[in-house]
């Protein structure tokens, strides 16, 4: 049985426009006209546990909405989510113990007081018992490295460390589901790795079902063999990335680097669509089939070939290229 | 009932912290009160008894009433409507544990210590005009008090609860909460004693809320009503919070379903 099942969920929001200026302000004040915003639009997926999904979408492609919507935060506007077998709106206290959200923008830390104080908070509301509670934080503080950061307040600490200091928060209650909203946005490439080497070590450990949603391809990429992609409220893919690859980009990169004294264009041209090019250097695109077929050539051609390396398109450039569909 | 009192502890702790803003608020309590005493002073110098009332019983009745609406009051709007709006909200929705009980445990640990303090400072303001200041050592009416200044800082949580959940539909309570504090410092008896006002005005005091928390408890250790009337006034209290607390609920409700959790 699926841990999440999400059926034509919808969400729109209320809002209204103002004219700008002054006179705007004016008019707005007296008389608004409220329009309504389509966040999410009817859409489908199930997770199984244990799965770590990523979640992918431009800015404002309703990722957020739907998280919030599984934790029960907002009200659907139509269609069913479960989690766990609980509706979220419910808001039932055994939903609410097995599960957990942290998003890279909000905090749940007490900013004024140290990290230790919000752990000790939140095992109090979770009602973890003690022995629990050293169990779980010890293991955190050990993996995350945060045992020299615990007793300085919050609002102190570097994004990177606050950011940890989060997800211990979030994890003393030792959750089944995980909800992440942009953990690493912000983070420099270290602590993006740090955060991303954590989580895939929790979900594989813990057998914790995570949702992740992120703008960096690279947290997708390390961490989901799944993914989710949402379009202005739509999913517009859902399966394997592999196959998102293979799917939209049915053709593959030729790196060839020359030595000597190098290589003109037109030498290369004959080969397939040319990307990039120095006299060193060339990047050609060919299609999925031919890769071998095309290296074979370049390689008996009389161009001096030092090195081919067959490449996997970017990812970015896959999606990038859903999107614009 | 440990998860209350750890979120008390927290916030207690958390109050501490700025220690230079607690000590600021001082001064100007006693620059206020000391301000109210020489009015008065000046008002009564050319008469002896004005509606009932002799100087010091005036002095007491603000001095006491100040401290009781010390005991009694409380910030929740402007925090709430900022959860409201900023979405910080969310965090609590997600947690095991209702919000209301969350933000009234955490506003009784952030105001505790100010409360003490303040509590200490109307005090000093006692010992400097203890020449006007009736004492009152009736452990009755004192019991009494003390009974309805309790259910009275339940009513301003509960009052003040409700003014925040407002933000659910404007975002802002700024003002409302200003008018309220405003009409509650009226009925309450704290810009001058309402009973100098026609009968009327005062009987209709008397079935709101307001006045429990100062006036009427300051008419009390005055021993200007009586104990009859005390109680009576408490039961009226236990009405407001039964209704207030229904009617809490219910816009809570209706609210959260109106809830964006802008700003993530």
């Amino acid at each position: 049985m699926p841990i999440i099942e999400v059926k034509n969920l919808s969400k729109s929001y209320e809002y209204y426009r103002q004219e700008s200026g002054l006179m705007g302000a004016v008019k707005s004040f007296f008389a608004r006209e409220t329009l309504y915003a389509e966040a999410v639009k009817g859409i489908n997926f199930s997770i199984e546990e244990g799965e770590l999904v990523g979640f992918l979408g431009p800015n404002g492609a309703g990722k957020t909405t739907t998280l919030k919507m599984l934790s029960g935060i907002l009200y659907p506007t139509s269609g069913d989510a479960r989690v766990l077998g609980f509706k979220p709106t419910d808001r039932k206290k055994e939903y609410q113990r097995q599960f957990a959200l942290v998003m890279g923008q909000k905090n749940q830390l007490v900013a004024d007081l140290p990290a230790m104080e919000s752990f000790i908070l939140n095992k109090e509301i979770y009602e973890v018992s003690d022995n629990d509670f050293k169990k779980t934080l010890n293991e955190l503080v050990d993996v995350l490295d945060i045992g020299n950061i615990l007793d300085i307040q919050t609002r102190k600490l570097s994004l990177g460390q606050r950011m940890k200091c989060e997800l211990a928060a979030a994890l003393i209650h030792s959750p089944k589901v995980l909800f992440l909203d942009e953990p690493t946005i912000g983070l420099d490439v270290v602590a993006q790795k740090n955060i991303r080497d954590f989580l895939k070590r929790y979900n594989k450990e813990k057998k914790t079902t995570i949702i992740l949603t992120s703008h960096y391809m690279e947290d997708i990429k390390d961490l989901c063999r799944r993914v989710i992609i949402i379009n202005l409220g739509k999913v517009i893919y859902d399966g394997a990335i592999d196959e998102l690859i293979k799917k939209h980009a049915p053709y593959k990169l030729l790196k060839i680097t020359f030595d000597e004294n190098g290589i003109r264009r037109d030498q290369v041209e004959k080969y397939g669509e040319v990307l990039e090019f120095s006299s060193y250097r060339a990047v050609i695109k060919v299609a999925r089939g031919d890769a071998k077929k095309v290296a074979i050539a370049l390689l008996s051609s009389p161009l001096p070939v030092d090195d081919i390396l067959i490449d996997e398109v970017d990812i970015d450039d896959v999606i990038r290229k859903v999107f614009g569909k | 009932m440990k998860k209350y009192l750890t979120i008390i502890k927290t916030y207690w702790q958390r109050g501490l912290t700025y220690r230079f803003t607690i000590l600021a608020y001082r001064a100007g309590e006693m620059a206020e009160a000391v301000v109210l005493v020489l009015m008065w002073t000046a008002i009564y110098s050319d008469q002896n008894v004005i509606k009932g009332f002799t100087l010091p019983e005036m002095i007491t009745y603000f001095l006491i009433g100040n401290l009781f609406s010390a005991a009694t009051r409380n910030f929740l709007p402007g925090l709430m409507s900022r959860d409201i709006k900023d979405g910080g909200l969310s965090m609590f929705l997600l947690r095991p544990m209702s919000y209301f009980n969350f933000i009234l445990s955490r506003e009784i640990g952030r105001i505790s210590f100010v409360t003490a303090l303040s509590l200490v400072t109307n005090g000093l303001i006692i010992l400097f005009f203890l020449n006007y200041f009736i004492f009152n050592f009736d452990i009755p009416y004192l019991l009494l008090i003390a009974i309805m200044i309790s259910l009275a800082f339940i009513i301003e949580l509960l009052i003040s609860y409700i003014v925040g959940l407002v933000a659910f539909w404007t975002d802002e309570v700024d003002g409302l909460h200003s008018t309220f504090d405003k009409l509650k410092k009226l009925f309450s008896g704290g810009y001058f004693p309402i009973s100098i006002l026609p009968a009327i005005f005062v009987n209709v005091s008397y079935a709101l809320p307001f006045a429990y928390s100062f006036f009427v408890p300051a008419q009390l250790y005055l021993k200007k009503i009586d104990l009859m009337a005390g109680a009576r006034g408490i039961f009226v209290q236990i009405v407001w919070i039964i209704a207030l607390y229904a009617i809490s609920n219910w816009i809570w409700k209706k609210g959260l379903r109106r809830y964006e959790g802008v700003g993530i």
